[in-house]
């Protein structure tokens, strides 16, 4: 199989990046960078690359971060609305 | 449960009864059959190279999700990147767009997992928008991650399963996001064993929740308006699968 050679984001610049290591996830958004599922790093070569994929990423995201005046908190409230649900029967 | 009853009364006669084009991803070829006319509205099958969608055009999400998980396509896969992207094959007017997530506060949360794709390129296509929903991050990192690797390791066992991940519009109202995206209010995951011939589903709220049910296909089918194995009997469907308890690691 042909190794994915390009295993880096450009931290919060696109909402469509996702780095998939097993069952762990970085997916980039334009405000936050989203890490879950679990990874064991092992003492072994795949270990080290897997590491080295990590690194990259946070590197990346520190980089970007320190470059930038940032606010103490990002602003959390989301705009939500509801609608009537269009699969009722509206008889 | 009141929330349940509305949509439990649907017609029974079937309203989509049409052909499926992608039989390859369904039980005998037969897609489910939606006994719901409005949910029949603006809904475009879409098949890739390892699922198949239903999409609705008045949600601008997909309506469900259908694979078939064979144990040798579950090895371990390497690290890889990928790109979410918005489905160009759905006209604009009914699919949703990378800014319908933005602020959005919810995840991308995709109905066929990327995980359980066997090549490279049909994990690519997991990622079209036309099998993302707008996912609670805390149900999407923690107890739905471990009910799609619960249901890998059922394949390893079983050898061959069927799966249609699906969402649920339920109550009087529902959440709309970005351009009247509709944000699901359950998710649910039915799952076939032809080794069996049993079937089950493990069902979620779309919620900051680590709970989750085993049900029936029967019992799913009381208020999802759907038919999802339009040739399997009743009391089949009644039955229940012996499903595996979700962990993060199986």
């Amino acid at each position: 199989m042909k190794k994915n050679t390009d295993l880096t984001i450009k931290p919060f610049q696109n909402e469509t990046e996702c780095i998939t290591i097993g069952d762990f996830t970085i997916e980039n958004r334009l405000l936050h960078v989203s890490f879950f599922g679990s990874l064991d790093i092992t003492k072994d070569k795949k270990g080290l690359e897997n590491a080295l994929i990590l690194k990259g990423v946070l590197d990346s995201i520190v980089e970007d971060m320190e470059r930038q005046e940032l606010p103490d908190m990002i602003d959390q409230n989301y705009d939500q609305k509801t609608v009537p649900n269009p699969f009722i029967k509206t008889i | 449960m009141k929330k349940m009853l509305l949509l439990s009364i649907v017609s029974t006669i079937s309203l989509y009864a049409a052909q499926t084009s992608c039989p390859q991803f369904y039980l005998d070829g037969e897609a489910p059959d939606i006994l719901n006319k409005n949910m029949v509205q603006k809904t475009r099958e879409l098949c890739y190279e390892a699922f198949g969608v239903m999409h609705s055009g008045i949600t601008k999400t997909p309506l469900w999700s259908a694979e078939i998980l064979l144990r040798e396509n579950l090895e371990k896969k390497i690290p890889r990147k990928d790109v979410f992207h918005e489905e160009s094959r759905l006209p604009r007017n009914e699919r949703s767009e990378l800014s319908d997530f933005v602020r959005s506060g919810y995840d991308r949360g995709h109905l066929t997992p990327s995980a359980d794709a066997p090549t490279p390129s049909a994990q690519a296509e997991t990622f079209t928008l036309a099998n993302i929903v707008h996912q609670d991050h805390v149900l999407n990192a923690g107890v739905w991650s471990s009910i799609e690797s619960a249901t890998r390791y059922l394949a390893k066992k079983e050898g061959r399963l069927h799966v249609i991940t699906g969402a649920l519009f339920m109550g009087n109202r529902v959440k709309a996001i970005g351009n009247n995206v509709l944000v699901p209010s359950m998710i649910y995951k039915v799952i076939y064993s032809p080794k069996q011939q049993k079937a089950a589903v493990y069902v979620v709220d779309n919620a900051p929740s680590k709970n989750y049910k085993v049900i029936s296909v029967s019992d799913l089918e009381k208020y999802a308006g759907i038919d999802f194995f339009p040739k399997m009997s009743e009391t089949q469907k009644a039955e229940i699968l012996d499903l595996p308890v979700p962990q993060e690691k199986h």
